[in-house]
């Protein structure tokens, strides 16, 4: 069996790789998409250390995580097409319009 | 015992959302009135059936829904807070051409999200009743949908609120693996694995500065408050502030009796806190638009509710956004009151003369800015007196000096809009006040008697907050 402790580092690496494409990337689509990333790393961290009979309840956490993302998923991207609709660019360095 | 008196108020506002959208759908109707109505009936309903459980402690699902007195009374206060928006925006969104029944749907399941933060014992329902609020004000900040400066609020409010919502799962996830628990006020002072918890209080701790804007992450909050359609960024400015700082406090309370490295995260906030007083409030005197102001001075009452939290001062805290509730409302209120077709007026430039054109609405307005300034008889000084009494009482004396000086810094600010209003002429076209939009006056009427009476007759309303308090501890 594979211990906890290699897919609590995996969900790290992934978090972490997570806010570097946040960062690096510079339209909204594939920033969102790291986002998603990181949830799934929070979702495996969460697998990770809830193995064992006693801790079913964080294995039904991610489920609701899961839950969470899709929502998030279906509002931003209506969010994302109305910004393309606008502006028909999805570049995070053509939203300034709001600054002071 | 039965689930349904603690599941009553929750019930009732999640299904009049849900009513209130089907509604929309089936019934297109030009006038979106009958929706208003419904859902006030709907926030009245659900407020009564809280007050219903005041006292009583009522519990549901093994404790993972517990309505103490606290959560009572700070539901009153949000949805109390709803109603206001709700009628705020009745004249509002016909005028601004942003007339769509979902305005109510999504503000009512906002506020359902709301209650469920403030009445859950469970962390994993804190945070699904954070993203129900959040996934529905991503929404709300759009809802303009033909404005390029909504578009934008809502694209920037999506993404920063959900790397923030990935940052409080991830933290979740370690600190459940650190103390083996979920409950709310034993998870960050339990630990079997110390470190690994402490890990995970910091990740989520900082999910909630981002969702909370406090500095260092504060930057996305002035464009989305300016942005958004200005009774959404009242509601905004109050309820997720309000629910997040008591969670933060439930959180807390145990973790400062005897958590793991208390004395470093304590000084962490002690330095976010002061971080978020000063920059806001320096920020804030270079702002010349009026809606982008008040969003900065919301991050400095962001400041001071901190200031509570780390005083251990449930019953300052509560009083305080009993008060702030009013103080927000009524500015932004009448902030919404100047706006014409299609075009919100909120540039300092508009408020030159307002004193002398509109003699009512600009003592109102220079009534809720001394509030939120600090300035007695209102209740803003009363709140302000308690929460740094109580903080000098605990030994944070330094924090507290801080605090006073970002106070005066803000009365800088907030009087300079006094005197464009009774001291300059206005320029170029004049904004004008529809005095046609009686469900906005009735808001700003309740906000003044409620400014006004938390701070000549507070004792009424400090019996309420003092066993609310009790009920944390």
């Amino acid at each position: 069996m594979i211990p906890a402790g290699w897919f609590l580092s995996l969900g790290l690496l992934l978090f972490v790789l997570g806010i570097i494409a946040f960062f690096v990337k510079r339209d909204l689509l594939t920033q969102f998409l790291s986002i998603e990333v990181m949830l799934g790393a929070g979702n495996l961290a969460f697998l990770a250390l809830a193995r064992g009979p006693a801790k079913v309840e964080a294995q039904v956490i991610v489920f609701f995580v899961m839950t969470v993302a899709a929502a998030e998923a279906a509002v931003g991207m209506a969010i994302i097409l109305l910004v393309h609709r606008r502006r028909r660019s999805i570049k995070t360095e053509d939203l300034r319009t709001l600054k002071g | 015992m039965s689930v349904f008196p603690a599941l009553g108020p929750l019930l009732a506002i999640a299904a009049g959302a849900l009513a209130v959208i089907l509604a929309e759908a089936f019934f297109k109707r030009e006038n979106k009135d009958h929706l208003a109505f419904l859902s006030l009936a709907v926030l009245l309903v659900s407020g009564w059936l809280a007050v219903r459980l005041w006292g009583r402690n009522a519990e549901a699902f093994g404790g993972t829904l517990r309505f103490d007195d606290a959560a009572v009374f700070l539901t009153l206060l949000l949805l109390a807070g709803t109603a206001f928006v709700v009628l705020m925006g009745m004249r509002h969104i016909v005028r601004q051409r942003m007339n769509d029944g979902e305005f109510y749907g999504l503000l009512l399941l906002a506020a359902a999200g709301l209650v469920i933060m403030v009445s859950s014992g469970n962390f994993v329902a804190v945070f699904l009743g954070l993203e129900v609020l959040s996934v529905s004000s991503y929404a709300l900040a759009g809802l303009k949908r033909g404005d390029e400066r909504s578009t934008e609020a809502a694209a920037k409010y999506f993404l920063i609120g959900s790397f923030a919502a990935a940052f409080i799962v991830f933290g979740l996830a370690l600190l459940f693996g650190g103390s083996g628990t979920l409950e709310l006020t034993e998870i960050a002072a339990a630990g079997t694995i110390p470190l690994l918890a402490l890990a995970g209080l910091a990740l989520v701790l900082g999910g909630f500065a981002f969702k909370l804007a406090l500095v260092p992450f504060h930057m996305w909050q002035p464009d989305v408050y300016e942005g958004a359609p200005t009774p959404v960024t009242a509601f905004f400015a109050f309820g997720p502030k309000a629910a997040g700082f008591l969670v933060l406090l439930r959180l807390l309370l145990p973790y400062w009796q005897s958590g793991f490295k208390k004395e470093a995260v304590f000084s962490v906030l002690w330095a976010v806190a002061a971080a978020t007083m000063l920059v806001s409030s320096l920020a804030a005197l270079r702002q010349r638009n009026v809606k982008r102001m008040l969003a900065y001075s919301s991050i400095a009452h962001a400041g001071y509710l901190l200031i509570a939290v780390l005083s251990k001062d449930a019953s300052g805290l509560l009083f305080y956004l009993a008060n702030y509730l009013f103080l927000s409302m009524g500015a932004f209120g009448v902030l919404a009151a100047l706006g014409r077709d299609g075009v919100e007026r909120t540039n300092l430039e508009d408020f030159a003369g307002l004193g002398a054109r509109f003699p009512w609405m600009g003592g109102l307005f220079a009534v809720f800015v001394f509030g939120l300034a600090g300035f007695p008889p209102t209740g803003g000084f009363l709140a302000k007196f308690y929460v740094f009494s109580a903080a000098v009482r605990e030994g944070h004396t330094a924090l507290v000096l801080i605090a006073v000086l970002s106070s005066l810094i803000s009365v800088y600010y907030y009087l300079r809009v006094v005197v464009f209003m009774y001291m300059r002429r206005s320029e170029g076209e004049e904004a004008a006040v529809d005095f046609e939009n009686p469900p906005l006056l009735l808001v700003l009427f309740l906000c003044l008697y409620g400014v006004l009476q938390l701070g000549i007759f507070p004792s009424y309303i400090l019996t309420f907050v003092r066993r609310a308090a009790e009920s944390l501890f």
